[in-house]
């Protein structure tokens, strides 16, 4: 089941343009076996590309690609009997039946039993209707037969791009359950999704990319941690005592008062689990916090470094309340 | 082997399949309908004569020939680019490579299906046509006789094999129009237009597109090659075909290469996205 030097997926100064365009910019990932990665990016960041280029849809321009332990390229596409994909939509026959498609497929690539068909049918939860043409199914139904098809081979890596597509909250904790099946059982699980908090869920080690580069890999829990803060609410008079109070404590730069109608908030870039200490060391000087929030997630770690922002502004409708949304979704009382 | 018998299975179970031979069937009766109505009702002798050398047999089956490939010729373009063009336009080819299947082997098996669909499709037409020039005779008066004519079954098998290689080709060409364009309705569409383009440019320069596809297919049955007016492709009766049989099924297999060439080529090349 391992490849030998615990590297399921890793690539190195991939690049790729389309045109004028850049869509992979020297891009390095290192994906170790046995995990669930997420894989996230902006629109435009060269998800779709990585994963085309990983299963051998289209060149990169130049950077080396190492696939189950081994170099891959052109010349390689038998390496892919042992990956799984589902890139972009899933691809089927609207004429034939979810298990004919399944067959077709199984047709081409590694062999597959008949068995192994209706296995996977169950799984998703397509067997009632595996005898329907795919016309008739709903986005949700594809993409369940999406995900059968892509596992058809019983793959050691799989690639999933954007798999929760369409799935009901049911679909998507099923999902969850099976991927977190597959990466228990050895096997590797490499997932692009937006819903970053179904991502912070589901994986355990995650890439973010932005304009084609790497920007940050690691343990969700880890990034998470590193990216750690705490907001401290003060009287609004009280806030430049407190940031100076609080400096020794967390080391220059780290303390950021909130203007605006946030007034009255600080932000404390320090280990989360440091808020008693916080808290302290403000009462220490007769300064007493009216709330104290710590934590952040990864929708905040992301579109901090990815320098994305939110479509529609926090405070649009809703003139009581301000705070960025960058960061008031990750924050817990 | 199992990739070919699946792609039979699709070719089964896809509407294209059976809109495209029922549609060779119809025209087909049509035009007999109209070549007995008009032999029974035509003033001229000359036309009246024409039109009862399609019921006379053992010339009937050359002849019915020729009438199919005019009609299947456009049919069997359409049908090869709906097949090679879905591929693309529905992500199954992508899948597929995904799952690190071979290219070029994809889409050579492929078209194998697609020439097996056309060669069944010409059988059923050639059945049909028979039938129906039999049934025309009988109206007309024709005596029956030539249909057990031994020289006329002995030349059966090589009459449909030339047949059943014309309208490969012609399907190669939709399929290959098809892979490039990587769309159903633009290989559809420009596979259309080169058929016509070649039947009118062929009426002004005979001598050089006699050479081409589909003037090349229109010829390899036709009792009328050498100077005639041919009933075949390249725009239904519009062609004059120069081309002798021999010549002409030699330059129909080249461009069956070149076509099932040109598309395993771009598909092999090919970066898929979509």
């Amino acid at each position: 089941m391992t490849t030998g030097s615990g590297v399921a997926l890793a690539t190195q100064g991939l690049a790729k343009r389309y045109g004028s365009r850049v869509a992979l910019d020297g891009l390095d990932l290192r994906v170790p076996e046995g995990v669930v990665y997420g894989f996230l990016g902006p629109n435009g960041a060269g998800k779709t590309t990585t994963m085309r280029i990983l299963t051998g849809l289209v060149r990169a321009d130049a950077g080396q690609v190492e696939l189950l332990g081994r170099p891959f390229g052109r010349r390689d596409r038998r390496r892919l009997f042992d990956v799984g994909a589902l890139i972009e939509s899933p691809a089927f026959y609207p004429f034939l039946s979810g298990r004919e498609n399944l067959r077709a497929l199984a047709a081409t690539g590694a062999p597959v039993s008949r068995a192994r068909i209706d296995e996977l049918l169950t799984l998703v939860n397509l067997r009632d209707r595996a005898g329907d043409r795919v016309s008739g199914y709903s986005l949700g139904m594809k993409q369940r037969l999406g995900i059968a098809a892509a596992l058809l081979s019983d793959p050691r890596l799989l690639l999933l791009d954007e798999p929760a597509n369409g799935l009901d909250p049911a679909g998507i904790v099923g999902m969850r359950d099976t991927l977190r099946a597959l990466a228990a059982a050895g096997k590797t699980v490499f997932v692009s999704s937006h819903i970053l908090s179904e991502v912070q869920q589901l994986v355990d080690v995650v890439g973010i990319i932005a304009r084609g580069r790497l920007v940050r890999e690691g343990p969700v829990s880890e990034l998470l941690r590193e990216a750690g803060a705490i907001r401290v609410r003060v009287a609004p008079d009280e806030v430049a005592a407190a940031a100076e109070v609080l400096l020794p404590v967390a080391g220059t730069g780290s303390v950021a008062p909130v203007s605006g109608p946030e007034a009255g908030w600080l932000t404390v870039r320090i280990d989360p689990t440091r808020g008693a200490e916080v808290n302290r060391v403000l009462a220490d000087v007769g300064i007493y916090a009216s709330r104290l929030e710590s934590g952040t997630t990864l929708e905040g770690l992301f579109l901090e470094l990815t320098g994305s922002r939110p479509d529609v502004a926090a405070d649009a409708g809703s003139p009581g309340s301000s705070a960025p949304a960058a960061s008031s979704t990750g924050w817990q009382s | 082997m199992r990739l070919f018998v699946a792609d039979l299975r699709k070719l089964v179970r896809r509407p294209a399949s059976w809109v495209t031979l029922v549609l060779l069937l119809a025209l087909l009766a049509l035009i007999l309908v109209v070549l007995v109505a008009a032999a029974r009702t035509s003033t001229e002798p000359q036309a009246a004569l024409g039109a009862r050398q399609f019921v006379t047999f053992p010339g009937a089956y050359e002849l019915v020939l020729t009438l199919i490939l005019g009609i299947g010729g456009l049919l069997a373009v359409t049908y090869g680019a709906a097949i090679g063009g879905s591929e693309w336009g529905w992500g199954t080819l992508k899948a597929a490579v995904a799952r690190g299947e071979s290219r070029s082997r994809y889409t050579l098996l492929n078209f194998a299906s697609v020439a097996v669909f056309t060669w069944l499709g010409l059988l059923a037409a050639f059945v049909l046509g028979v039938v129906g020039a039999a049934v025309g005779g009988l109206i007309l008066g024709v005596p029956p006789g030539g249909i057990t004519d031994p020289e006329g079954l002995r030349r059966l098998p090589e009459l449909l094999g030339r047949a059943g290689l014309a309208l490969a080709m012609n399907a190669a060409f939709g399929y290959a129009v098809a892979t490039v364009a990587r769309s159903q309705l633009a290989g559809i569409a420009v596979g259309l237009g080169l058929f016509f383009a070649e039947g009118i440019a062929g009426l002004f320069l005979p001598d050089v597109f006699q050479w081409f596809p589909f003037s090349a297919s229109s010829a390899v049955t036709s009792p009328l090659s050498g100077g005639g007016v041919g009933a075949g492709g390249g725009g239904a009766g519009a062609v004059v075909t120069q081309l002798d049989q021999n010549t002409a099924i030699v330059v129909v297999c080249v461009w069956l290469v070149v076509a099932i060439v040109v598309a395993a080529a771009f598909t092999e090349r090919a970066e898929i996205g979509g």
